[in-house]
């Protein structure tokens, strides 16, 4: 049998398709080639990692033949549309981005499809995946829901979702304005509070933390940030609400004062505004998510590009850094479970993780922490000190946590750090508010 | 008999003539508002079906009385529509009178001036969400040489400013174009009688001209109060309620509810809160001035 030019150009390149993803091609011997030529709908949110996410999608239909549609949104709004989707009898949907917070209602709210199986059917996962190196604290955070609380690792968790744009937290500072002003980079609270309370004094026009304050998610994300360094906590094991506690009130007193010293207008600020005021030189310091990284080195959006040095998020009563950000799963609706498992996979896998983060992207893996290439422009050092200390009871990622965030704390918080409000007594009104959602959610039936 | 049977006939056949379209009325505006009263009974989580088991009867408008944030919203609401629509009025009727006569160029300039009615809201909100930025934006750049940088959208008091600042951009143009189409449909020759009778400039506005148009005003004010009291896509872009409830119009509010923490018969009660409050306004507006009966 004659083999054409042709023919030998197509083996040529599949052969190099092989070489470059081996996994990809033992798992399209089997399952993986049915899936050529579905379409599947992505729902994902406008987020930096994201943005370079995107970047990579066409690869994935070059290689396995499945075509990609994105839905993008602001990334509070996903969980308006997923929530109208998945409760549909058929879904447009196949795979979504959620946000930590909205694992555990989504799940009870049985949403989501299981995923061990599917890891489980051979003809489906990629037999070089590697779980095990995904980063473990963003692997239970994200992924793990049914455990200790509903939300922790632990027995009777079970994996719903993948990691990917997950976060932790940590302090960003410009170099510049601190060595002017002789001051260290925060290693405790009083150290931060100090250097806020210097550079609001004697840098005009600039703030000391920029910090998340909009009135409702934005406001309770940025207290968060200094909560539990406090050893504060919202809710306690039986679920009693605890934001009225000194620890929760020692917390708002310090969030309070941070926002004062903070930039102009640092009391509305939403996430993109917080970042671009550290980003735009109007703030000296950031401490929240790490997805800083990528936009602080890119000169398109960032004014401080060569100033920018980081340290690990600072102590209080005790080290506790934030566990956050985006994990992907697969609505229980989906009508190509398949292709979006396919999907979650490669898009998540080690060489896609690698080349995601060298463009700004935020790490999903060990291995990418590792990587030469990645190490060059990632402060990998800093970045493994704050997953250290991430915390996965940072908040609690109960069914009613949005309700307890944006319409109980959302507000109350606000209102006390605008000064319309004394701090002890909006604390007192939100726990007797928390304990209401919980009693009527039916948290404390059993004890009667 | 016959005579009976035609007049009887006579009587039905203007109901017979409106009847497809009071009955696609009916259907189109009746049916959601009923479904909403019915929500309004359950207590349900988005993207659940209505069941036995989550009806509450009236507790859930008990809970929305018992709220302290639904009266704050509500007082927001009607302290925002009321600021809006009075100064949307003066400013909108005043542009009117300044620009009811033919001038050179007027028409390009009416255009310009409807403008902002045309964008989308959540658009406005945006755009003046940028505008009242602390630090990158226009108006705290004007302000710079006179040494002040208000924080616009950190401040509760500075914040409802913002809001209704945008709500009487957005929206004076409407008011004008009403009160102007009113002013230009006036009979001519009384305007000529007064004018022979040595009326005055400001007599002739006060005394004729909107006495005349007096109904149009009524029912520009009825719109854009139900408008007002409506509003939602500004706020939700520019300070999403905050600081605190301090800008939480009730349309916000019953969102919240609806998508936030996604508890459809509470929203649906809120709504239905609204709703009689807009009506109880309304009809306490109409009751004062109603154009229909002024016309009889």
């Amino acid at each position: 049998m004659r083999i054409s030019r042709r023919h030998s150009l197509k083996a040529a390149g599949a052969a190099a398709t092989m070489l470059a993803a081996p996994g990809i091609v033992r798992a399209q011997g089997t399952l993986w080639s049915k899936l050529r030529g579905q379409t599947i709908v992505v729902n994902l949110p406008s987020h930096p990692h994201y943005a370079v996410a995107k970047q990579i999608i066409p690869e994935f239909t070059a290689a396995t033949g499945i075509k990609v549609e994105i839905d993008e949104m602001q990334y509070l709004r996903l969980k308006d549309a997923q929530v109208l989707q998945m409760g549909k009898p058929k879904g447009d949907y196949d795979v979504i981005v959620y946000v930590i917070m909205w694992k555990t209602e989504y799940v009870q709210r049985k949403f989501l499809v299981e995923l061990e199986p599917m890891f489980g059917n051979a003809d489906l996962a990629m037999p070089d995946y590697d779980r095990g190196d995904i980063i473990k604290a963003y692997y239970e955070g994200l992924g793990l829901v049914g455990g200790p609380r509903g939300y922790l690792p632990g027995p009777g968790a079970k994996l719903y979702g993948i990691p990917y744009g997950a976060e932790c937290s940590v302090l960003a500072y410009r170099k510049d304005l601190f060595a002017k002003h002789d001051l260290k980079p925060p290693v405790t609270y009083d150290d931060l509070i100090a250097a806020a309370r210097t550079i609001k004094t004697r840098e005009p026009g600039i703030g000391g933390l920029a910090q998340r304050a909009q009135a409702g998610h934005q406001v309770t994300a940025g207290w968060l940030i200094h909560l539990t360094p406090y050893d504060g906590q919202v809710i306690d094991d039986k679920f009693e609400p605890r934001v009225a506690d000194p620890a929760a009130i020692k917390a708002t007193e310090v969030y309070k004062e941070l926002i004062d010293t903070g930039p102009a207008g640092g009391a509305a600020f939403d996430f993109g505004q917080m970042m671009n005021s550290f980003l735009q030189g109007q703030s000296a310091i950031y401490c929240d998510s790490i997805s800083v990284f990528g936009p602080a080195r890119n000169p398109a959006s960032s004014k401080v590009v060569d100033t920018v040095g980081y340290t690990v998020h600072p102590k209080a009563v005790k080290h506790s850094g934030e566990l956050g950000g985006f994990g992907m799963a697969i609505p229980r609706n989906s009508q190509r479970q398949e292709a979006a498992f396919a999907f979650i996979q490669w898009m998540t896998a080690k060489a896609q993780d690698v080349k995601v983060t060298a463009k700004g992207g935020q790490p999903t893996r060990l291995s990418t922490l590792d990587n030469a290439d990645v190490r060059k422009i990632y402060p990998v050092d800093v970045y493994r000190e704050c997953l250290k200390i991430a915390n996965p009871d940072w908040r609690p990622i109960i069914a009613e946590w949005t309700e307890i965030s944006e319409k109980v704390l959302g507000i109350g918080l606000s209102d006390v750090i605008t000064g319309k409000a004394q701090i002890a007594p909006t604390m007192a009104d939100a726990a007797t508010k928390i304990r209401a959602i919980l009693d009527r959610a039916g948290y404390y039936k059993s004890r009667g | 008999m016959q005579l009976s049977s035609l007049r009887l006939r006579r009587r039905l056949l203007p109901w017979m003539f409106a009847l497809p379209a009071v009955a696609t009325m009916a259907f189109g505006l009746l049916y959601p508002v009923a479904e909403s009263f019915r929500l309004s009974f359950y207590e349900l989580k988005l993207g659940e079906a209505v069941s036995p088991e989550a009806f509450r009867g009236l507790a859930l408008f008990a809970e929305v009385l018992a709220d302290s944030a639904a009266r704050q919203s509500m007082l927001v609401t009607l302290h925002f529509a009321f600021v809006v629509v009075a100064l949307e009025m003066v400013l909108g009727v005043g542009i009117a009178l300044a620009l009811e006569k033919p001038i050179r160029g007027m028409s390009a300039f009416r255009s310009i001036f409807v403008l902002p009615m045309m964008i989308a809201p959540i658009c406005v909100g945006l755009i003046w969400r940028y505008m009242f930025d602390t630090n990158a934006g226009p108006i705290n750049a004007w302000l710079e040489p006179f040494g002040v940088k208000p924080a616009w959208l950190a401040d509760p008091g500075l914040a409802f400013l913002a809001i209704c600042v945008t709500d009487i951009w957005q929206f004076t143009p409407f008011v004008f174009i009403m009160a102007l189409a009113g002013l230009q449909g006036l009979d001519r020759s009384t305007l000529e009688a007064a004018h022979l009778d040595g009326v005055s400039g400001w007599q002739m506005i006060r005394h004729i001209k909107l006495p005349l148009i007096a109904p149009i005003l009524a029912i520009t004010i009825l719109m854009r109060l139900i408008d007002a009291l409506r509003g939602l896509e500004v706020v939700y872009a520019m300070t999403n309620g905050g600081p605190g409830l301090s800008t939480e119009l009730f349309s916000l509010h019953i969102y919240k509810s609806a998508f936030v923490t996604q508890r459809m018969g509470h929203s649906a009660a809120l709504s239905v809160c609204l709703l009689i409050a807009t009506m109880v306004l309304s009809a306490a507006l109409l009751a004062f001035a109603n154009p229909i009966r002024r016309g009889r």
